[in-house]
């Protein structure tokens, strides 16, 4: 029964207002003085082997900071005209173009927050132009943008990986069907709302404007290149050219160059006055100034302040999870479930039911972080595929962040939007359905995530 | 999502600190970025790597992430739920963001103790005695200042270390003690922090310590000219 102490503290503290990373890290603290020998001096180390003895960890700065980089504006812009010239002229064109954009958008980054912020900003002021409804509009893009963290590359899909032990770039193939199945079924909902309502349509404007949307966001759409081949390789020619970690530090360096030198969005030749950004013959010297410039300091230092908050909470999960696999809880519940006669599908059931609580208060990577280690070697005696698992879980983060009261996307889509929290909520509830019929699809029919890691990449060997 | 609401008045000395830490979070996570890129290139094109590479950047991995917890704390950016002390009057909010900061001071406090005892054998120094507090130091705990980094070079700055912690045997990589030793700084710091904010709480200037999403909101409204309700 310790254990329920334990966790009752950290909800407590939780609940009172503490910031998640202390609150598993005091509880597990206290916990390990009060009822093991384990002393404060490795509790200090495992929060500095967090990341130090961490490489999977390590592609998330990376991933967050090429996140970062591509956010600066220009590319959500031209990401969204190639996106309207492609979908525009349907019925509800502007949202489906909008939910397009941020499937596309997630493909660069791996977080949804940022793809809310992306594309949000642009279309859903947009959209309102158009006659839409401000809900409507913050609706889709709340949850279109949660689609963040399933199509790859993923926070949340790395943070799993670590936990686990398994493959990032299984995780990361695994996502792909999924994704645009997620995509497409909230792309559909629009279309026969938009029918229905008789939404506004825009006007087709022809292949050309395809084209010349597509020439211009092509240095951002070629991000996704670089990190699929980067991490796949081209099929037939060559394996693997980078691991995940690499192909985020050569993601965020490409991104940085694209936005410095080719649309000069920031840096030393972006445009200042209105006339128009700078040419680099004009300017040369911007090739070594452009590293050291305001706007440069500036986005790494945001993209490090995130990475510090998440990574604060998932060292203390950590430290957390140590203390559950010490006192041998995982199998421990691995035994009561298995003895209480659970199959596979009331076991899956469960696991959905538990995210979901635990996504209503937790930041998904700290929750996946604790969660993980919990249920993975009972899914495992079950015969469930791990990456399977994996998405599963994905999927549930993705609900979280769209439920009150911690859904990280209706904090920034209610900042975007410029509406009360409230609203934000009401308007996400009639796609938040389109997401839950998609979990369900996802639970029970395991193929969604497992064909392509499997077809590629061979069968999932578990080694444990 | 970046932006904290700092509404206190910034001295000359509060304006270079946040320069000066704000700057170190950037360059490391550039730094670290560019040997990861660096490592690649030469890998492919000159078939050759920097073999302490990976190492130094997951050494900075974690410099930046310990460095940035305190500075979290002073800006007041920890995330955290505030969908509970949102819905008390404000006296029961002062109660609760009372205890949160007895939470964390003891966080903190106990992050301390177990830094330094964690660190002092590398320094050839001596750990603290007790379990929760420290009592005065402990004798005869094993030297562990030979240990040295796996793949990091040494460097000639560091090289008074040997006489001064490894009986003046030299070292051919770099002592763990010099990584090692952001734990004890940045868990001082944030211990600094945390005191800090825990006396803005009591005199009335900070209302949390985690990042407030609903004033959040209000900012970024005022800043987009949509103030309507």
């Amino acid at each position: 029964m310790d254990v329920v102490f334990l966790f009752v503290m950290v909800i407590g503290l939780l609940l009172i207002g503490v910031p998640i990373a202390v609150s598993l890290g005091l509880s597990s603290m206290i916990f390990l003085l009060v009822f093991s020998d384990t002393s404060l001096a490795s509790v200090a180390q495992s929060l500095y082997q967090a990341m130090a003895g961490h490489y999977t960890l390590l592609a998330i700065p990376f991933f967050i900071l090429a996140s970062s980089f591509m956010s600066t504006g220009g590319v959500a812009k031209r990401i969204v005209r190639f996106a309207i010239a492609c979908v525009g002229h349907f019925h509800g064109g502007l949202a489906i173009a909008g939910v397009f954009a941020c499937m596309i958008f997630a493909a660069l980054s791996g977080s949804s927050p940022a793809t809310v912020v992306a594309i949000g900003s642009i279309v859903i002021a947009a959209m309102r132009q158009m006659g839409y409804t401000k809900d409507f509009a913050a609706g889709v893009i709340a949850n279109a943008g949660t689609l963040g963290i399933l199509i790859p590359p993923s926070i949340v899909m790395v943070v799993y990986a670590s936990a686990t032990d398994v493959s990032v770039g299984r995780m990361f193939l695994a996502g792909v069907i999924p994704g645009l199945l997620a995509g497409t079924m909230l792309m559909l909902a629009i279309y026969v709302i938009a029918r229905i309502k008789k939404l506004p349509k825009g006007e087709w404007a022809g292949w050309g404007e395809i084209g010349s949307a597509f020439r211009e966001a092509f240095w951002g759409l070629m991000l996704i290149v670089i990190i699929m081949v980067g991490i796949y390789g081209v099929p037939g020619l060559t394996g693997a050219i980078f691991t995940p970690t690499e192909a985020a530090a050569v993601a965020s360096i490409y991104a940085f160059l694209v936005a410095s030198f080719v649309y000069r969005d920031m840096g030393p030749l972006a445009d200042r006055d209105g006339t128009g950004p700078t040419s680099l013959m004009a300017k040369p010297q911007a090739l070594v100034t452009a590293f050291f410039h305001k706007d440069t300091r500036h986005t790494l230092f945001d993209a490090g302040k995130l990475t510090i908050m998440l990574m604060f909470i998932i060292a203390n999960a950590l430290i957390l999870k140590h203390v559950l696999t010490d006192e041998q809880i995982p199998q421990q519940i691995a035994q009561a479930m298995l003895s209480a006669g659970f199959g596979k599908i009331m076991f899956l059931v469960m696991v959905n039911v538990i995210l979901l609580i635990g996504g209503q208060f937790m930041e998904p990577s700290g929750l996946i972080v604790i969660v993980a280690p919990l249920v993975f070697p009972i899914a495992i005696e079950l015969g469930v595929d791990p990456i399977h698992l994996g998405i599963i879980m994905v999927v549930n983060m993705e609900i979280g962040m769209i439920t009150p009261p911690v859904g990280l996307n209706l904090f920034v889509t209610s900042g975007v939007a410029g509406m009360p929290m409230m609203a934000v909520v009401r308007a996400a509830l009639p796609f938040l359905a389109i997401l839950f019929v998609f979990l369900i699809l996802v639970t029970y029919v395991p193929w969604i995530s497992t064909y392509l890691p499997t077809t590629l990449m061979g069968p999932e060997i578990i080694t444990n | 999502m970046t932006h904290t609401q700092d509404k206190l008045p910034q001295t000359p000395m509060a304006r270079f600190f946040d320069g000066l830490e704000e700057n170190i979070i950037a360059g490391i996570l550039g730094v670290m970025t560019l040997i990861t890129f660096v490592n690649v290139v030469l890998r492919y094109v000159f078939n050759h790597s920097l073999i302490w590479g990976l190492e130094v950047v997951l050494i900075l991995f974690a410099w930046l992430v310990l460095l940035g917890i305190s500075y979290g704390f002073k800006k007041t950016s920890h995330l955290g739920v505030d969908a509970v002390i949102n819905m008390l009057p404000s006296r029961g909010q002062r109660v609760l963001a009372i205890i949160s900061a007895i939470a964390c001071l003891a966080y903190a406090g106990l992050l301390m103790k177990g830094a330094w005892d964690y660190w002092a054998p590398f320094a050839a120094l001596q750990p603290t005695e007790g379990r929760w507090f420290p009592l005065g130091f402990t004798e005869n705990v094993r030297d562990r200042a030979f240990y040295v980094t796996d793949q990091v070079p040494m460097l000639g700055i560091f090289r008074w270390l040997e006489d001064a912690i490894n009986y003046g045997d030299s070292y051919d990589k770099l002592p763990r003690v010099v990584p090692y030793a952001i734990l004890p700084f940045s868990a001082a710091l944030i211990l600094l922090r945390v005191v800090q904010a825990t006396i803005r709480i009591l005199q009335g200037k900070q209302h949390s310590l985690i990042v407030s999403h609903e004033a959040e909101d209000e900012v970024e409204r005022v800043a987009h000219g949509e103030y309507e309700e």
